[in-house]
C-alpha cells in the first residue's frame, strides 16, 4: 500500500487531530484509509487453510485496535505501528484456532491415540500414568510421547476428542449447579482478577477447579467427563488468553 | 536435595524458543518419574514463568535456564539476559495462585547479579508422600 507524500502528510495530521478529538468522523476516516494494509495481510495468512473474508475481518479488528491506540507523537509511523497489531491479531486468531503451524500427521495420530490411552491407563491404575508407561502402552519412545504432547499443546486439531459441545454444556451446567460455594468463590476469583471473567464458564470452572480448589488435571477430567488431554488444552489455552489480556 | 544432576540451556528470549524450555523440563520430569499430571503442570509452570520474564511478545536478548535433577524432583531457574534492561519481573496475584497449585515452590525476583530471574521446585508424588 502506497501513499503519495502529501497523503501521507494529510494521514499524519488526521492522526494528531484524532488523537486530540477522538472523533468518530476521523477515525472512520482512518480506517477507511488502511483497509488496504488490513487486506494485505490478511492475504499473506490465507494459505492455511482459512477462509480470506474471515481473516480480512480479524485483520480489521486489528486495524481498529491500531487506529485507537496510535499515538503520533511517538516518532513511529503508523504503517509499522498497525503491521505489528494486525500480525498480532491474526497470529492470535490462528493459535486460537490451533492452526498456527501444522503438527505432522504422525504426531497428531499419536496425540489421538495418546489421549485413550491415557483414560484407560489412569482407570487401571488408579493413578495418573507416568511418562514410560504411556511410551510402553503406545509403543513407541518417552520422546515421542513427550513430542506429541507439546504437539498437542500447541496446535488444536479438528476433531476434538471431547464430547459435542452441547452435551459437554449440560454436563457442564450439572456440574455448576452442585457448586454451593459458587458465589464466594466467584467473588474470589473476580478480586484477584476481572480477566478471569473474559474466559469462556467452562474454561473458567476448569480454571477454578485446578487453581482455586486444587484438583489435578485428571479428576478435573473425570468430573466434567472430558478428556484429560482436553483439560489440559484448555488450561494451556487459558492461561495464554490470560496473559495476553493482561498485557492489553 | 543430594545427588544432582545438571542440564543447561540457553534460549533466544522469544516465545517461539519457549518450546525449547518445556521440551526440556519434560523430558527430565520423565525420567525422573513424573506423572502425566505431574508433567503438564510442570509444562503451564514454565511458561507462566518465563513468560514473565519476556513478556508476551518477548524481548531482545536471552534466558538462560538450568535443570538440577534431584532424588527428590526438579529445581529449575531461568535468568533473562536482556538488551533492553533489567528491571525487576512483576508477578500478578492470579499467576502466584496459580504457580501455587503448579509447583511445590517458585520464586521470582533478581539474582544475584540483577538480572530478572525464577526459580521453581517441582516436587515427585513419590517425594512428596516419603
Amino acid at each position: 500500500m502506497t501513499f503519495t507524500p502529501d497523503q501521507r502528510d494529510e494521514l499524519r495530521q488526521m492522526f494528531v487531530d484524532f488523537a486530540e478529538s477522538r472523533d468518530s468522523g476521523l477515525r472512520t476516516r482512518l480506517i477507511e484509509a488502511h483497509l488496504g494494509l488490513a487486506e494485505y495481510f490478511a492475504r499473506r495468512f490465507s494459505n492455511r487453510g482459512e477462509p480470506l473474508d474471515d481473516l480480512i475481518q480479524v485483520a480489521s479488528v486489528g486495524l481498529l485496535k491500531a487506529v485507537d491506540r496510535f499515538e503520533p507523537n511517538r516518532g513511529v509511523e503508523f504503517s509499522t505501528y498497525a503491521t505489528h497489531t494486525i500480525v498480532g491479531e491474526l497470529k492470535r486468531h490462528f493459535r486460537d484456532k490451533g492452526w498456527a503451524v501444522r503438527a505432522p500427521r504422525r504426531m497428531q495420530e499419536l496425540y489421538l491415540r495418546l489421549g485413550k490411552i491415557l483414560g484407560t491407563l489412569s482407570q487401571e491404575l488408579g493413578r495418573s500414568p507416568t511418562i514410560p508407561e504411556l511410551a510402553t502402552e503406545a509403543a513407541v519412545s518417552e520422546e515421542e510421547v513427550l513430542e506429541a504432547l507439546e504437539a498437542g499443546q500447541a496446535y488444536r486439531f479438528a476433531s476434538l476428542d471431547a464430547p459435542s459441545g452441547q452435551e459437554e454444556g449440560e454436563t457442564m451446567a450439572a456440574q455448576l449447579g452442585t457448586e454451593d460455594k459458587g458465589l464466594a468463590d466467584a467473588e474470589r476469583r473476580a478480586s484477584l482478577s476481572p480477566l478471569l471473567a473474559r474466559l469462556p464458564e467452562r474454561e473458567q470452572t476448569i480454571l477454578h477447579l485446578r487453581f482455586f480448589e486444587g484438583l489435578t488435571q485428571s479428576d478435573i477430567a473425570a468430573r466434567l467427563g472430558i478428556s484429560q488431554m482436553h483439560v489440559s488444552r484448555l488450561l494451556a489455552r487459558s492461561l495464554a488468553e490470560l496473559r495476553s489480556a493482561a498485557e492489553e | 536435595m543430594p545427588t544432582q544432576d545438571e542440564v543447561r540451556l540457553a534460549v533466544p528470549a522469544t516465545p517461539e524458543f519457549l518450546r525449547l524450555a518445556r521440551v526440556t523440563a519434560t523430558g527430565l520430569a520423565s525420567r525422573l518419574g513424573f506423572t502425566y499430571d505431574e508433567v503438564e503442570d510442570l509444562r503451564l509452570a514454565i511458561d507462566e514463568l518465563c513468560y514473565t520474564l519476556i513478556g508476551n511478545s518477548g524481548r531482545r536478548g536471552q534466558v538462560s535456564l538450568r535443570y538440577l535433577m534431584t532424588s527428590d524432583g526438579l529445581q529449575i531457574e531461568g535468568i533473562g539476559q536482556f538488551d533492553d534492561g533489567a528491571e525487576e519481573p512483576t508477578i500478578s496475584d492470579l499467576t502466584r495462585q496459580i504457580l501455587r497449585a503448579l509447583v511445590d515452590s517458585y520464586e521470582v525476583g533478581r539474582n544475584t547479579s540483577g538480572h530478572p530471574s525464577f526459580q521453581l521446585v517441582k516436587r515427585t508424588l513419590a517425594s512428596r508422600q516419603r
